[in-house]
């Protein structure tokens, strides 16, 4: 796609095996995916909110608070929050009265800061934490009511294994939701969107965390997350049912939401 | 491990499998494991927080 950016970036050895996932705008093996993205987010994790803010000019605060009240939060009803990361979402569906909540995220790093951040404001009853890896949940089938992932799904390597896995660990009649950077709907938008990706953002990333190689991956791995309708199809071969998506900010984000029958 | 053996929810416990096999686990409180015996892994707590990650288990070896 684009190797002007490739030039610049360590290759990842390939060790014999053909690429067959992207990191960022790279052509990288499954096996190397995972390493790579792990180190973006222990170098971003101490300043994760920071970068949020960067990347959305704080929009992302208002997109999260719209997918918490999707999610209807109510006591009887238990949450699973992958990539819970530093636990926004989490938090916020217990504000909002939600019961019970596991959050997950395959950083422990992330999770501690998380727990940390959740206890400092005295929200301790109702939270789990397990370190665990989407595409393979420790988890039984049929035991949640509501799965979400805010700003998760772009990073793991098998999005079609994630999906499986959050319809399999629902309960009949749960719902899924995701909340992820999405395609912008809005023509005259385009141009400045990509120059705020892929100029301000490294050199910001740069300034504010020194480290501008992980923040180029953040920009590039939306650009290379699939759109709306593709991520709707591939949440109906995952076997969720009535899947819809709302757009935020003219489809920078967008919300997914789909039912285990 | 001095941290292993911080409280850990006993409902979590319960819910827990293993993240290969989707089977059973036993909790080793002594070691702050979690063990899957088919899988022959030994999922580690840490601080609390169980690490139910295959790469970050310690493999069993026959007989222990």
């Amino acid at each position: 796609m684009n190797n002007q950016s490739q030039a610049a970036a360590p290759q990842p050895p390939t060790g014999g095996a053909a690429p067959d996932t992207d990191f960022g705008f790279r052509r990288v093996t499954q096996a190397e995916k995972k390493p790579l993205v792990r180190a973006v987010f222990d170098s971003v994790a101490p300043r994760y909110d920071l970068m949020n803010d960067i990347m959305s000019l704080g929009v992302h605060r208002v997109w999260k608070r719209i997918f918490v009240t999707r999610l209807r939060p109510a006591p009887n009803r238990a949450l699973l929050d992958l990539a819970s990361g530093t636990g926004d979402i989490a938090q916020a569906w217990r504000r909002l009265d939600g019961g019970p909540v596991l959050a997950t995220d395959i950083n422990a790093a992330m999770l501690a800061v998380g727990r940390d951040r959740a206890t400092g404001r005295g929200m301790v009853a109702g939270f789990t934490y397990v370190v665990a890896d989407a595409e393979m949940l420790p988890l039984p089938s049929g035991c949640m009511d509501v799965v979400s992932m805010a700003f998760g799904l772009r990073n793991c390597t098998d999005k079609a294994a994630v999906l499986r896995e959050a319809h399999r660990v629902l309960k009949p009649g749960g719902r899924f939701f995701c909340l992820e950077f999405s395609r912008l709907q809005i023509a005259v938008l385009e141009k400045f969107y990509e120059r705020w990706s892929f100029n301000v953002l490294p050199l910001a990333g740069r300034l504010v965390a020194g480290d501008s190689e992980s923040y180029r991956y953040l920009a590039e791995s939306i650009r290379m997350f699939p759109d709306q309708e593709t991520l709707a199809g591939m949440m109906q071969d995952a076997g969720l049912a009535q899947v819809r998506f709302e757009n935020l900010s003219g489809g920078i984000a967008a919300i997914h939401s789909g039912w285990r029958l | 491990m001095s941290e292993t053996n911080a409280t850990i929810d006993p409902r979590l416990l319960e819910i827990l499998v293993c993240p290969l096999t989707k089977g059973p686990l036993t909790y080793d409180r002594a070691a702050g494991e979690l063990i899957s015996e088919k899988a022959g892994l030994a999922y580690p707590i840490r601080d609390g927080i169980p690490i139910m990650l295959p790469e970050e288990a310690r493999v069993l070896t026959e007989g222990s």
